[in-house]
């Protein structure tokens, strides 16, 4: 591979992990993004870009606006400069719970989202466990989204966990627990669910489960931990059910509001998470959390549609 | 018609409604703890015409997004026609590319703005007159000189008789696709300003449509041009040179009546009244359209040598950063004018 012929773009979101891709391809990474006084966005790429393929690599985490209008005008300055194809690689993709109208007159923000990267002029969109796959049909543009499996299932592999159980923390996850447990060799599976009581007014959710967790080791599985509520109810849940031990495989850890500390004093052991987000010291430092880093993914999915080979051999997990 | 608002200038949109006999129709805002944002219509907009009001100041991000949310939420929710009224077009100053690897912001919102089926925009005092030719939906634009205008004659005119205040007519708001003409068309030429000592300045020689368009909406009032020189590197300002055809006037006893488009930091109007003090100027009264006041501006204006500072509500200014010389004209009435104009 011609090590001029693409050329890889950052924004703000998280350059650790775009310099982790650069170092995996031997380019160098730049950073094109400044501030004005106001407050605007200001894009100036100083590579030259004609004939060059572009590959941002920003994902629209918090603050998700402003990470979005970086990527948005990045998009736009690298087509002003005669890039020839540019993919947007959003690792994580913010808006993409809002995917549908779950009530009356509400926007699809998702749908807003994919919009206004393509008329800024993006070629393709590179994911990783999006929320909702129907979302690929927003646009007509190619959509390769990836999963954060690739990554975390080596690492969890380390635990050589003999009595696995995988569990979803919730209804919507079964498939992909049951993915897991397949890559892992655990011959069973666990789903928690909650059950809607409405007695007199008052609206409580009761956790139920399918499956046996008494002196397992459990694995709860989950594409992003947001304020943890869900995952650490689970937990707590299933440890009173008598699970030996409670870890926790996720692609995106948004870690809002209060869900450190949250988690910190759960029934939770270990919590396994990739890069897609950067994370600030608090969990980088933090012995119950470990990272497994999407790059080599990344990496390898950013050769494969440089040189037109197939993305889903071997890479999708 | 229904009367929409984002969260940036809702009492701006409260007196548009309240000039076209309307209310604001409410819409929910929520931010999520990831700092997502969720909106939702409270009413049916079913086969309405539905207007939203939202400035794109500071934070420009949110303020955009939040925009794009709501005309999407509005059209799914099946209203027929969606227009916006955007006071100040926050990225309005990246309208091209000015070196090269640059983005051009201005039109990548605009182009968001189409794609989400906007059927017109109406807009107030656009930095640059190219900016329009990036739309291709009407754009209406709306200028606040009338308002200032009317202040200057006001000023100077205390004392005189048979002041005749210019009125300006539906037809010069209306812009479709384009360069303002037709605003100072009316205005009838009754003050005689060469008699007076009023002088009209624009702080920096990018403003010279501006001044001389306000010069003809005072009855050909004579104008200056401060010269900026802005260091690239530091971003201070300096202003030592007056230009114009009447460079050479003495500026001794003059009133001055400067004109901008917006103020940020508030240093070109500071830097260019300090200049024309030390002239011998008695009295500055300062224009500007938008006050995207920085954190520093309203102190600097306060303490500076302008007398009064004029701007209009196109951005929402906050108690924190009102002072004494701040003087706020709404452009509420000229906006609903434009509305009801292009129903």
């Amino acid at each position: 591979m011609s090590q001029d012929d693409f050329v890889l773009l950052t924004g703000r979101a998280n350059p650790p992990l775009a310099e982790a891709i650069a170092k995996h391809l031997h380019v160098p990474v730049t950073n094109p993004i400044s501030i004005f006084s106001d407050g605007e966005i200001r894009v100036r790429i100083q590579p030259n870009l004609r004939r060059r393929m572009i590959f941002i690599i920003q994902p629209t985490s918090m603050p998700v606006n402003d990470h979005l209008m970086e990527l948005v005008f990045m998009v736009d300055a690298a087509k002003r400069a005669s890039a020839s194809e540019v993919t947007v690689v959003v690792p994580y993709f913010g808006y993409s719970r809002q995917d549908r109208k779950e009530m009356a007159h509400v926007p699809i923000s998702s749908s807003v989202i994919t919009s206004l990267l393509t008329e800024a002029g993006a070629d393709r969109i590179v994911t990783i466990d999006i929320h909702s796959e129907q979302q690929e049909g927003f646009i007509k543009q190619p959509w390769d989204n990836l999963y954060g499996s690739y990554s975390l299932i080596p690492e969890i592999k380390k635990r050589k966990l003999s009595k696995l159980v995988v569990a979803s923390p919730d209804r919507g996850g079964i498939l992909k627990a049951t993915a897991y447990a397949k890559f892992l060799g655990a011959k069973e599976i666990a789903v928690v669910y909650k059950k809607r009581d409405i007695m007199l007014n008052n609206v409580s959710n009761t956790l139920l489960m399918i499956g046996d967790v008494a002196g397992k080791d459990v694995l709860l599985v989950d594409d992003m931990i947001d304020t943890a509520g869900t995952i650490v109810n689970a937990s707590n849940y299933l440890k009173r059910e008598g699970a030996r031990s409670i870890r926790v495989a996720s692609t995106h850890g948004l870690f809002s509001g209060e869900a450190l500390q949250r988690i910190n004093d759960s029934a939770i052991e270990e919590v396994i998470i990739t890069d897609t987000i950067a994370q600030p010291e608090e969990v980088l430092k933090n012995p119950k959390f470990t990272i497994a880093s999407v790059a080599p993914l990344l990496a390898e999915a950013i050769k494969r549609i440089r040189s037109g080979e197939s993305i889903s051999k071997d890479l999708i997990l | 018609m229904k009367l929409f608002s984002g969260t940036s200038n809702k009492p701006l949109a409260e007196k548009i409604a309240q000039a076209m006999n309307l209310s604001v129709s409410p819409i929910e805002f929520f931010v999520f703890p990831d700092g997502e944002k969720r909106i939702q219509i409270q009413e049916n907009v079913v086969e309405e015409h539905c207007v939203v009001v939202q400035s794109t100041s500071t934070p420009v991000t949110e303020n955009y997004m939040e925009l794009f949310f709501i005309i999407d939420g509005l059209k799914r929710s099946g209203a027929s026609q969606v227009s916006v009224v955007m006071p100040y077009v926050g990225y309005q100053r990246q309208d091209h590319v000015f070196r090269d690897g640059e983005a051009v912001s201005l039109d990548v919102v605009i182009r968001m703005l189409e794609s989400l089926d906007v059927e017109r925009i109406i807009v107030l005092d656009l930095h640059s007159i190219k900016i329009p030719e990036l739309f291709t939906i009407p754009v209406t634009q709306v200028s606040a000189l009338p308002l200032f205008a009317r202040v200057v004659q006001k000023q100077i005119g205390a004392g005189r008789e048979n002041l005749s205040v210019p009125q300006f007519t539906r037809s010069d708001l209306k812009n479709n696709q384009g360069v303002q003409e037709a605003n100072e068309k009316n205005f009838v030429s009754s003050t005689s300003s060469h008699e007076t000592n009023a002088i009209l300045v624009s702080p920096d020689m990018g403003g010279l449509r501006r001044i001389s368009k306000m010069s003809e909406l005072l009855g050909g009032m004579p104008w200056i041009a401060t010269v900026k020189d802005r260091d690239l590197e530091t971003g201070s300002i300096a202003i030592t040179k007056i230009e114009g055809e009447h460079k050479d006037m003495d500026l001794k006893g003059k009133h001055i009546f400067m004109v901008d488009d917006m103020i940020s930091s508030g240093k070109t109007m500071a830097v260019s009244a300090a200049l024309l003090k030390s002239k011998g100027v008695k009295h500055i009264t300062a224009f500007a359209t938008h006050p995207i006041f920085s954190q520093v501006a309203p102190r600097l204006l306060q303490e500076s040598d302008i007398d009064a500072v004029y701007v209009t509500d196109s951005v929402f200014v906050p108690k924190a950063k009102q002072f004494a010389k701040l003087h706020i004209l709404s452009t509420a009435e000229m906006v609903a004018k434009a509305l009801e104009d292009n129903g």
